[in-house]
């Protein structure tokens, strides 16, 4: 019995606000409602169609994937490459970890903030960088691309700590003399690492690429809202961003729904693979 | 190359790499800094400045009068706490529950669980939970900003993790002296857990003081709002481009996370690493 | 004595419990929300058994969108300020109390009295659901110390879109880096500006009728009144003669122009208090003019822009009743001549605007008058008096997406606006499908 009482409390919670509201998202998907909630009519899968005919919704998987593909990819190389610094342990390694690691604790939406100063074209120190050493001047945050590099650089920023720490965690558990070669062997050192100490960390690059998709999919909302609110036109409007427009500026519940439900597929890929190779070809400590 | 030479080069070159990586990392922290104790002239200065002039304190008195920092500092705070002290419950729970006890339908709920990493509810299911909330009457109350939040799949692994590598021969022991389960569990794992527990408490408070979008739709007035909305308030305010006071509203804002990070780094790191892995 | 005591407290219970309580959403920011509540404070002196709780509730869009959370969740406020493009979602929502029936209860109050353009706006199919309050149009504003500088006449603003071009480009310094130290003109990046310039050449944005005579079924300003206005806009952009601001941000268009960064500003005639004010401090010479036409163009005229005051149903009767009392004070005379001096929005009512011409008010404020001629001399046509439509919140952003798009390259003005037609039609045909039967 006992156990049972005690996961009542857990389970409570995540019955009623994950799967409850997941279920619930899946019925309301196949209803379009009025503003006020006053009409609903039943219209099954026409939501769907209507997303997938939507060159807007297109748009924005198409930014989601673009902008998650290289934000994962910079923050897992970024992060291995500051770890295997990080656990040379020369001296002052402490005071490099602690700044290095300070974005952790720092919101996205703040990550934001901080990005859109620096970027501003009138104020901003990267822009007047640019501009002494380059002769470049940008509008960084209203125009086309730049302002998607702008979101990677506050994601990746904010999110790279957290890939640090697991790697510098993971590292500790390769041998000493595999690492010593690795890192300290002049030319032909980073071949070698990338060949040997990467692949041995394969269990963590693999959680965190997972948790990183996970992150850059939803958290990064913040960032977006913060940094272009989607723009400029629509070019940065991530799908999260596009179900939050639809479902709490245009009221459009319906079709809000079925983005969620979108949103659920995706996820389940991602569960998916995570178990059936996280599983069987990679292992954990 | 005598390999102590060589040796040393190589520490020179990582020092130098590591500095620059140390300083760009930090550099929008430390020009936030410095700008919010700039006045309006001197942020607008070309070329713009690096360091303030003196300490223009008056961008964190207007931080406050443009919006109800204060409120939205309480009600985050009130947030973090709930939403930590419930996390760190259920986790302690049913981390006790899968870690010590055998029982029918373990590894279907445990998978049930592991599924909800994958559904950030405070973001994909904003929409169907929003609907939940006006069933419930919670639309901009603080029971909208916390409960949903107070069970995670993190914490029951952390929880689970840490009991495990507890020796099996303290409960053996725990047992034959006649202490109930409830007992062990209060008595010894408890009391052995403090570092681990005060490690998830953070993990959690900061993940709890960072959160947006839910926030951001489910409070309707400013008093009811947290943060990092307040944040966002300042950016889009009538004084907009006042970066001196939009910046001062930052930097109150994140000290308390930073500063708990800063503090209690290791903790912190040990207990983060502990939830990422499987065992 | 101690009966006395008792009696006291008892009426003071009483009283207390008598006193009607309301609340009132509005979506004025700035100086306007201090302004706002002290004509409530003066409602509760004339009116001591009911207290008002005034709320700032964010832009209009976020007002609409927490009262239909508000409405949702069951507690939505008595009284609310939605804007003029909220008209119909909030009549297919079937929460208000439509004002004309009340008006048709209560004999004290005469809709006479109000401006034709401001009933002929919010009246949807004849009927009057929601109390006119801020009624605006936009205007153009120069800076006439600029002009002179420049070698332009500061008493000949632009008339016509070629005009306003000259202009612009006579108006603009670059360093020389090509950096542009002062540019010609600027406007929010908002809708509403393509919404009027469609108004001023006589052209719909949907079809019947701009939704005057029916449910609009498909959006129609693809057009060229449209392209007209569209390339304009292109055409001054590209040239680095016009500044464009962050999307609806009246704020940074306002600054750019107070600060004299810019020579001339399409802006709201609600703003003409504040722009006084900072030609005032910033020391330069404020001129204001009625929005350039194309040349040749048929003369139009400017829709009423701005929000109405909507009693929301659902409340006690005795709520409702202060609610009414509160929106017919917000409406009288008094409160309308205070609010339009205090901000520029002009009186939606003619008894208000003879007070004021009596008092020779636009002798002394010139600004305020070109704001009241540019209405009162519009044509009175279907496209002058507004487009109804219930999408019309996603349609508004549909044009500006459909303007950031072409101001960073992506798409032709021209192509831009037929993306936009279709992007809106779909919005509309999307939103009448739950009103099919």
């Amino acid at each position: 019995m006992i156990p049972y009482v005690l996961l009542v409390p857990t389970f409570a919670i995540i019955v009623i606000f994950i799967y409850w509201p997941a279920v619930y998202s899946f019925k309301m998907s196949f209803y379009r409602i009025s503003p006020f909630g006053n009409r609903m009519i039943y219209t099954g899968l026409r939501n769907f169609g209507r997303l997938f005919q939507s060159s807007e919704y297109i748009h924005s998987i198409k930014v989601t994937a673009i902008y998650v593909g290289f934000s994962v990819l910079l923050t897992v190389f970024t992060a291995f490459f500051i770890a295997l610094l990080l656990n040379l342990k020369v001296p002052g390694t402490p005071v490099y970890k602690a700044l290095i690691f300070i974005p952790y604790a720092i919101s996205p939406a703040i990550s934001g903030t901080l990005w859109t100063f620096l970027l501003n074209p009138v104020v901003g120190h990267v822009n007047y960088f640019l501009s002494k050493t380059f002769g470049i001047s940008v509008d960084w945050l209203t125009s086309k691309p730049y302002a998607l590099y702008a979101l990677i650089l506050a994601s990746v920023w904010k999110v790279v700590p957290f890939d640090t720490i697991f790697y510098l965690a993971g590292i500790q558990d390769v041998p000493d003399d595999l690492l010593e070669a690795a890192t300290l062997d002049g030319a032909s050192s980073w071949t070698k690492t990338w060949r040997i100490v990467f692949p041995l960390l394969s269990p963590i690059t693999f959680y965190l690429v997972i948790m990183n998709i996970i992150s850059f999919m939803f958290s990064s909302f913040a960032i977006i809202d913060v940094m272009t609110s989607g723009g400029p036109g629509d070019y940065t409007t991530t799908m999260i961003y596009r179900l939050y427009l639809d479902a709490f500026s245009f009221q459009k519940t319906g079709i809000a729904s079925a983005e969620s439900v979108i949103l659920f597929g995706i996820m389940a890929v991602v569960t998916f693979v995570y178990f059936y190779f996280g599983e069987r070809k990679v292992h954990y400590q | 190359m005598k390999k102590s030479t060589r040796k040393l080069i190589n520490t020179i070159v990582a020092e130098v790499i590591l500095i620059t990586i140390a300083l760009i990392v930090s550099l929008p922290l430390f020009l936030a800094v410095s700008i919010s104790f700039q006045s309006p002239e001197e942020v607008f200065s070309y070329p713009p400045k690096i360091l303030p002039k003196g300490l223009y304190l008056k961008n964190y008195v207007d931080a406050f009068n443009l919006v109800p920092l204060a409120r939205l500092i309480l009600n985050s705070t009130i947030m973090a706490i709930a939403i930590t002290a419930g996390k760190l419950t259920t986790g302690l729970l049913s981390g006790y529950a899968y870690a010590n006890f055998r029982f029918k339908g373990r590894e279907v709920s445990f998978a049930l669980l592991f599924a909800t990493l994958f559904l950030p509810a405070e973001t994909v299911m904003i929409v169907p939970l929003f609907l939940i909330m006006k069933k419930f009457g919670w639309i901009n109350t603080y029971w909208a900003l916390t409960i949903p939040f107070m069970a995670s799949a993190t914490n029951t692994f952390l929880f689970r993790q840490h009991f495990r590598s507890i020796p099996k021969e303290l409960e053996d022991a725990a047992r034959i002296d006649g202490a109930t389960p409830m007992q062990y569990f209060s008595k010894i794992l408890l009391p052995l857990s403090k570092a681990m527990i005060g490690g998830a408490a953070i993990i959690n408070f900061v993940y709890a003081w960072n959160m947006y979008l839910w926030p951001l739709i489910v409070t309707m007035e400013d008093k009811m709002k947290t943060v990092q909305i307040g944040v966002r308030m300042l950016i889009s305010s009538e004084s907009a481009n006042n970066w001196g006071v939009i910046m001062a509203g930052t930097i109150v804002v994140l000290i308390p996370t930073v500063a708990v990070f800063l503090l209690l780094q290791n903790l912190f790191v040990r207990s983060l690493v502990r939830s990422g892995m499987k065992g | 004595m101690k009966k006395l005591l008792v009696i006291l407290m008892v009426t003071l219970a009483i009283l207390s419990m008598a006193k009607v309580k309301i609340q009132f959403w509005h979506a004025m920011g700035g100086w306007r929300i201090d302004l706002l509540k002290s004509m409530a404070n003066e409602f509760m002196k004339l009116h001591p058994d009911i207290e008002v709780d005034v709320q700032y509730t964010g832009s209009y869009h976020d007002t609409l969108n927490k009262l239909i959370a508000a409405v949702k969740a069951g507690n939505p406020p008595d009284v609310v300020q939605i804007y003029d493009i909220g008209t119909q979602v909030m009549i297919d929502g079937g929460i208000a109390v439509p004002i004309q029936d009340l008006i048709d209860k209560d004999k004290s109050f005469d809709i006479g009295n109000f401006l034709d353009q401001v009933l002929n706006y919010y009246r949807v199919n004849g009927k009057l659901y929601s109390m006119p309050f801020n009624s605006s149009n936009p205007i153009l504003y120069y800076n006439k110390t600029l002009f002179k500088k420049a070698g332009l006449d500061p008493n000949h603003p632009p008339r016509t879109f070629k005009e306003l071009l000259e202009y612009a480009k006579k108006l603009t310094i670059k360093d020389k880096d090509g950096n542009i130290v002062q540019a010609g003109i600027t406007w929010p990046l908002h809708s509403w500006f393509f919404e009027q310039f469609m108004a001023v050449q006589n052209a719909p944005l949907v079809d019947n009728n701009n939704g005057r005579t029916g449910r609009p079924t498909k959006a129609v300003f693809d057009n060229e009144a449209g392209r007209r206005f569209f390339r304009l806009w292109y055409e001054l952009s590209k040239n680095g003669w016009m500044i464009n601001t962050k999307r609806e941000d009246w704020t940074g268009a306002r600054q750019l122009f107070g600060s004299q960064k810019v020579a001339m500003l399409i802006s709201s005639t609600s703003d003409v208090a504040l722009m006084m004010k900072l030609a005032k401090e910033n020391g330069f010479e404020l001129g204001t003019a009625f929005l350039p036409r194309p040349e040749g163009a048929k003369r139009g005229g400017v829709a009423i822009g701005g929000g109405s005051l909507w009693i929301i149903a659902g409340h006690p009767k005795e709520e409702t009743e202060a609610a009414w009392e509160f929106v017919k004070f917000m409406a009288s005379p008094e409160q309308q001549i205070k609010w339009h001096e205090g901000t520029g929005y002009f009186p939606i009512r003619k008894d208000a605007v003879e007070m004021l011409m009596n008092q020779g008010y636009y002798a002394k404020y010139p600004h305020h008058l070109t704001a009241l001629l540019q209405l009162l001399l519009s044509e009175q046509t279907y496209n002058t008096r507004g487009a109804i439509i219930g999408a019309f919140p996603e349609v508004r952003q549909i044009v500006e997406t459909a303007v950031e798009k072409m101001l960073n390259g992506e798409m032709t003005p021209d192509d831009a606006l037929a993306w936009a037609q279709a992007q809106a039609t779909k919005a509309i045909q999307d939103y009448n499908e739950l009103y099919a039967h």
